[in-house]
């Protein structure tokens, strides 16, 4: 299945991914990300209707920590240091509610 | 010879026999450090005054101890350079992005714990493609590392400071981690031994995610057996990963000593098709000559096209990479997305879009089915022969600026190691020739958990040959 990827889908996954593009962007990314889609239509060449997925190749489930771990934690500190804006010991964001 | 260009093995011999100490080893690393790396360009961050401070704890343990010292703390007072996406606490983990710039790790990556407790000694973090996204540290949001053989070209990536740092005698080994070629390729373009290990072999915890259902740490080193030392105390099962495996570690290094009698090499003809350089392919056939001649049995066995591992590839690499990004948000850590350069927006956008409902079958489940016909297919040439070996890369190290017109050039020049690296197998690459005074490299795959075996191969190969012992012009 090879298809193109025109601006208008580059602006609707930028904006779904959160990424700003530059003007030059647009057309650059439509044109690359429709090639590679172009490329990677070689795997419909292979026919895989009774094969499954794998989506890790460790074989592993359910895998669980012992009981009474010591799960290691960051400090308040710690896990404020990185933080751009902090108050009170708390993480800042900007306003979620009221926003147009 | 200074003591910066010792391997791993002869600096643990030299300091048991208190030839000299580890401050000794680490201010000569240091001193080349800042004599070669203006113009070499593989440290992001180097950290001067902790790893003197470090050496200086281990000399004390060694002259208290003795021989002793040794036995909990397998690495004491060797110092090496990590890839700059381990976290490493209270140090500049950047993963070569602009995104990370200032963040400072609060807390310690599982392969740099381990190091940090057999002794080993951090001496700086190395550049890298940002997020690894790239196979030439092109694609870093600082500076392009240079090859040290011939610094107008790329030293490969995404661990590509890494390998520089190695084969320029700035540490005695260093750290990088694969998703798909990125320790391989580097190691092979820069003339040092790099060990893929299998997927879940070595812990992910503290790794900056790239391919989670990929990502491998592993040893860059100046010898295989210096690899087997490494791979020792990182291997294992680790409470904080959960995809590390249950699967019985090895002593690696011990496991070394023996001949290639009865080995049976498979050479898959689809690799020797591909558009190898004249010299990257008569230097791997005289690699498999010197393994027949010495009693390893070789036969031409048949894999997939690995033009579908780049696809593959590139789907679930994208696909993995969009979700893993998604947590930069630069709230909790980090600057905000605006600060994403180029290329990994190129690649969460694909991967979005390869996930998004009306794709997700037609991409990224198909790319999951193909994979497991990769994963058969090995299993197959594996039921007939123990090993693989091909080249490493399709040629020797690129120029600068030789990279940017392919929008997938990272997935076409990796494409040896990309089979592997989607079925989780183990694979390791040393230097095997010389083109145009660059160095070549050959890579052994092993099946999954196989490492001793393939370390034993490249062990035996560096004992009867000199490849691994040449080093750029100073």
């Amino acid at each position: 299945m090879s298809k193109k990827i025109s601006s208008t889908e580059v602006a609707h996954i930028a904006q779904l991914t959160k990424l700003n593009l530059s003007e030059n962007e647009y057309e650059k990314l439509s044109q690359m990300l429709s090639e590679t889609l172009e490329y990677v239509a070689v795997l419909d060449e292979l026919d895989t209707t009774s094969v499954n997925e794998t989506f890790q190749v460790t074989g592993l489930k359910n895998v669980y920590r012992e009981p009474n771990f010591p799960v290691k934690g960051l400090t308040q500190e710690e896990a404020l240091q990185n933080a751009p804006i902090t108050k009170d010991s708390k993480i800042g964001t900007k306003a979620v509610f009221g926003r147009e | 010879m200074n003591l910066n260009e010792l391997t791993v093995t002869e600096a643990l011999e030299g300091l048991i026999e208190g030839k000299f100490s580890s401050e000794e080893i680490t201010k000569a690393c240091l001193e080349r450090i800042s004599q070669k790396d203006p113009e070499i360009k593989a440290f992001i961050t180097v950290i001067e005054e902790a790893a003197l401070e470090e050496a200086r704890k281990a000399d004390e343990k060694i002259s208290k101890l003795g021989k002793k010292a040794f036995v909990d703390s397998p690495l004491l007072g060797i110092p090496y350079a990590c890839k700059d996406n381990f976290c490493t606490k209270g140090v500049k983990t950047t993963a070569g992005s602009k995104v990370l710039e200032n963040f400072i790790s609060p807390y310690e990556s599982t392969v740099t714990a381990l190091l940090k407790d057999a002794g080993a000694i951090l001496l700086g973090k190395t550049n890298m493609d940002a997020f690894a996204h790239g196979s030439s540290t092109e694609e870093s949001d600082f500076f392009v590392t240079k090859n040290p053989w011939d610094v107008s070209r790329v030293p490969g990536g995404s661990s590509g400071g890494s390998a520089a740092a190695v084969i320029a005698d700035m540490c005695l080994f260093a750290i990088g981690s694969e998703t798909g070629g990125s320790i391989r390729g580097p190691a092979s373009w820069c003339g040092v031994t790099g060990l893929k290990p299998s997927y879940g072999r070595v812990s992910r915890y503290g790794l900056i995610a790239m391919a989670s259902s990929t990502d491998s740490p592993g040893p860059i080193t100046k010898t295989a057996q210096d690899s087997a030392l490494i791979l020792e105390v990182l291997a294992g099962k680790d409470p904080y990963d959960a995809t590390t495996s249950p699967f019985p570690t090895e002593k690696y290094s011990l496991e070394l000593q023996s001949d290639i009698q009865r080995i049976k090499i498979g050479r898959p003809k689809q690799y020797f098709e591909l558009d190898l350089q004249p010299d990257v392919l008569k230097a791997t056939e005289d690699f498999l000559e010197f393994l027949r001649e010495n009693g390893a049995t070789i036969v031409d066995i048949d894999l997939m096209d690995p033009k579908y591992s780049i696809a593959v590839y590139t789907v679930l690499q994208r696909a993995e990479v969009s979700s893993n990004l998604g947590r930069l948000d630069g709230i909790r850590y980090g600057n905000d997305r605006t600060s994403f350069g180029f290329e990994a927006k190129k690649r969460i956008m694909l991967g979005a879009y390869t996930l998004s409902a009306g794709y997700y079958e037609a991409y990224y489940s198909k790319a999951q089915k193909v994979r497991t016909l990769i994963i058969e297919d090995f299993n197959r040439a594996f039921s007939q022969v123990d090993v693989i070996v091909g080249p490493t890369m399709p040629c020797v190290a690129l120029g600068i600026g030789e990279s940017f017109s392919n929008p997938m050039f990272g997935e076409m020049i990796d494409v040896l190691s990309e089979p592997s690296t989607i079925a989780g197998l183990c694979g390791i690459t040393i230097p095997v020739g010389v083109s145009s005074s660059l160095p070549v490299g050959a890579q052994i795959i092993g099946d999954r958990f196989k490492e001793s075996q393939i370390l034993r191969i490249a062990n035996f190969y560096q004992q009867k040959t000199r490849f691994h012992l040449e080093r750029p012009k100073k």
